[in-house]
């Protein structure tokens, strides 16, 4: 696409984007609550956020659905206080809204499966009753401009502007990176096209191309960024990728999740964990030489199989020493 | 008034049985027997050629009883009685000798409680007549089954029919060998290895009770007799062979593993060469067997004691089963799966990072089947703590094996309930590795786009070789144009 006119849409897009951002004072709100029963605090919202992205990957939507979906959560949470029991109908209104803007018709999942796999305990019922209260307290139809919107404008302005390095730039890694900042609710206070720019600036720097940094100062002029602000949250978005691509994984809390089972397999299980009822019966360093029947009695097959069966253990200690205190024995006996 | 012939048994049995044999043709349907076919025929009732009898009722003397006689005369008393309960009666006519069975069955009582109480009772005359007295008693052979026909999972097993008086002697051996006065020096001259090897040809009793009760002496003859012990171990060992690789029948598997359960819990450490061989041997092809159900719960046992003696073992172990592993039984299937979360549940992390590889590869092909006991089973791994802390610490390695597989079932797979577990293991994983599942996802999805493109382009070739009208550009040397 004509360069000239990517610059137009980006102008564009930035001066819109003020609308579809979350208040600051409402996720500000959020962010310094405690963990507490009656207000959503900043760690709920971010594990709200990690059950959407499961989910998301789960059915095979896209990173714009999951985008879509938080930026929707985002506003609605920062202007309406609502209970933390609450929040997972929210949320997985939000998603379900999200995928029905962005994803085709055949690729959506059906509501009660949306409730089913997500472990939610409310109906159907309720899930359309929240929709229609988001949708109402967001003048939702159907646009947003996020982050991603820029990220994409962005990845096309940097292929318009370098055919040959169109390898190099890659969306899916910045999408990823996108959907991990997003996690950590202190983003969404950030404007989205600087977000945007942040992430792509990091990204720069990995793969060190003077191209691409032209490119890119080019659009902090174009859309007049100030280098402050720039800085600032490409050093927040720099700690939050270092921690995301850190070795050290995070122990998933699985003991949220319900793991139902059928009624056989659940039978089944932990059969073998019984007592035994025989008491144990230690065995003595010399077991085989208190046998002098063995050597006596004419069906012995007890002596030869001891030997053979450690044959292949000739060199052990014990095999020599106790067949050597057999054979004085039998010479005791005769 | 039955008719005792010179061979005893065949006439009465015959007598006895009245099963109408219906004709073959009626009993199958399609080449395969109907059950209730199989119900209907009546059980050919025992028969054993142990009782031979002259045809004159035998007659006891009743003896005094042993409370009632002085103590210096106990001794003899109780050696009479002894001899005296030698003689075996015919269970299978119910109506003979109806008083002497009586007799016999009270005076074992009486024997049981003297050995269990009593003291300076045994003398050394005592352990002869004792073991001759169980030897007559218990020592037969055993009748032949129902044939093939005997299911030993769905079946009710023949029990014995002299069990009144058979199960006295077992008790009274019993407390015979625990008497604080058995002195195994003096009774390992009665109790020998002949002794020992027709003990456990009876392990194939039908009878569940008797192997109950041969079990408990079993026990105790090896915890006493240490000379015995390697002669007892080798005869497992063959009985366990033959079981294996000839017939597949034996009825006392599961009461010999559970003697070997205790057994091996007793190791000493090291272990020595021939316990480690009998685990490969002997113990691991015992899963082979189509029977499995009855003896697993002891086998999966016997595994795990061996391994929590010596972690070493724990490859070829895991080796072992995964080379078994059942490729058309999903029952047994599901019996591995237990007990392989069971090993795993004592796995130590260094031998873990071994066999992690083809141990997983095979988890992510029962995760995908699609009989939903076995799927269900493998996910519920993710539900144990040790092993999702094993998981996570090599998830680099495990999460690219399953990966395939999860992802393709959550889209494919019939069962709601398993799309459901899959959620959970994908979001365990999703949540230990974020870099390398995105990765991995990303993968996935180029992997998919380009067969599906191979797909449309091989479609699309299809459609224009039809096209194309191959009759008319059929050349003369039969040729075709590209």
């Amino acid at each position: 696409m004509d360069a000239f006119k990517l610059m137009k849409e980006l102008r564009v897009n930035y001066e819109q984007e003020v609308f579809y951002q979350p208040k600051e004072t409402g996720l500000s709100l959020i962010e310094s609550t405690t963990q507490d029963d009656s207000r959503i605090s900043a760690k709920c919202r971010d594990a709200k956020v990690e059950d959407l992205w499961s989910l998301t990957s789960f059915f095979g939507y896209r990173t714009q659905t999951f985008v879509l979906a938080v930026n929707l959560l985002d506003r609605f949470l920062a202007m309406m206080r609502i209970q933390p029991k609450h929040l997972s109908c929210v949320s997985l209104s939000c998603l379900d809204m999200a995928a029905r803007v962005t994803e085709d018709e055949c690729n959506l999942t059906s509501t009660d499966e949306l409730i089913r796999i997500g472990q939610c305990r409310f109906t159907v019922s309720d899930l359309g009753r929240m929709e229609k209260i988001v949708a109402e307290k967001l003048n939702f139809k159907s646009k947003a401009i996020t982050a991603l919107t820029f990220l994409h404008l962005y990845h096309r302005i940097a292929l318009s502007h370098s055919t040959d390095r169109k390898e190099s730039l890659s969306l899916e890694k910045l999408e990823a990176q996108l959907k991990a900042c997003l996690c950590r609710i202190s983003f969404s206070k950030a404007k989205p096209s600087i977000l945007a720019l942040s992430l792509l600036r990091q990204e720069i720097d990995a793969i060190q191309s003077e191209d691409m940094l032209e490119i890119a100062y080019h659009i902090q002029r174009h859309l007049k960024i100030a280098d402050g602000e720039l800085l600032l949250w490409s050093d927040r978005v720099a700690q939050c990728l270092s921690d995301y691509a850190s070795p050290e994984c995070s122990k998933p809390n699985h003991r949220k999740l319900q793991w139902i089972v059928s009624r056989r397999t659940a039978q089944n299980l932990h059969s073998y964990r019984s007592v035994p009822e025989l008491p144990t019966i230690p065995e003595s360093c010399w077991d085989e030489s208190e046998s002098e029947d063995s050597c006596e009695d004419a069906m012995s097959s007890g002596e030869e199989s001891l030997s053979s069966s450690l044959g292949s253990d000739a060199e052990g200690p014990f095999f020599p020493l106790h067949l050597r205190r057999q054979k004085h024995r039998q010479y005791l006996h005769t | 008034m039955v008719v005792h012939g010179d061979t005893g048994a065949p006439l009465s049995s015959r007598a006895m049985s009245s099963a109408a044999t219906t004709s073959p043709s009626v009993d199958k349907v399609d080449g395969f027997s109907r059950k209730s076919v199989r119900k209907a025929k009546q059980k050919r009732s025992q028969s054993s050629s142990q009782f031979r009898s002259q045809g004159k009722p035998i007659e006891l003397t009743p003896l005094p009883l042993l409370k009632d006689v002085p103590a210096p005369e106990q001794p003899e008393l109780f050696l009479k009685k002894l001899q005296q309960c030698c003689t075996v009666f015919d269970f299978m006519d119910t109506l003979s000798d109806l008083k002497m069975k009586e007799y016999k069955r009270s005076t074992l009582n009486e024997l049981v409680d003297y050995v269990t109480v009593s003291r300076g009772y045994l003398t050394e005359q005592a352990y002869p007549e004792v073991v001759k007295m169980v030897s007559h008693n218990i020592f037969r052979t055993l009748p032949p089954s129902d044939s093939n026909e005997f299911d030993p999972e769905e079946d009710e097993p023949t029990l014995e029919a002299s069990w009144p008086h058979l199960q006295l002697v077992y008790e009274f051996f019993i407390r015979f060998l625990e008497s604080q006065e058995f002195q195994p020096s003096i009774a390992k001259k009665y109790i020998d290895q002949k002794f020992v090897l027709q003990l456990l040809e009876l392990f194939d009793s039908e009878d569940p009770r008797e192997r109950d009760y041969l079990k408990t002496v079993l026990h105790r003859i090896y915890g006493k007799f240490l000379g015995l012990r390697a002669f007892i171990r080798k005869q497992i060992n063959n009985i366990f062979l033959r079981f294996v690789y000839e017939t597949e029948h034996f009825n006392g598997v599961a009461e010999l593993l559970e003697i070997l359960g205790s057994i091996i819990n007793g190791f000493a450490l090291p272990l020595k060469a021939e316990h480690k061989q009998f685990l490969v041997k002997v113990l691991i092809p015992l899963h082979t067997v189509r029977s499995l159900s009855l003896f697993h719960a002891q086998l999966a046992y016997c595994i795990v004691q061996f391994l929590e003696k010596d972690p070493t073992l724990t490859e070829p172990v895991i080796r072992g089963l995964l080379k078994f592993w059942p490729k058309t039984c999903s029952q047994k299937e599901v019996m591995f799966l237990g007990e392989l979360e069971e090993i795993l549940d004592v796995i130590e992390p260094t031998q873990f990072v071994k066999i992690q590889e083809p141990l997983f590869k095979q988890i992510s092909r029962c995760v995908s089947s699609p009989h939903f006991q076995v799927a269900e089973r493998a996910l519920y791994y993710w539900n144990n703590e040790y092993i999702m802390s094993l998981i996570e610490e090599n998830s680099s390695v495990i999460l690219p094996i399953m990966f395939a597989s999860l992802y393709r079932i959550s889209k494919e797979h019939w069962n709601p309930a398993i799309v459901a577990l899959v959620y959970n293991v994908l979001k365990a994983f999703m949540e230990m590795n974020s870099t390398l599942f995105d990765e991995l996802t990303a993968t996935y999805k180029s992997d998919r786009q380009r067969e599906k493109k191979k797909e449309k382009e091989r479609e699309e070739l299809w459609k224009k070789l039809e096209d194309l009208e191959l009759k008319r550009g059929l050349r003369s040397d039969g040729i075709i144009p590209t």
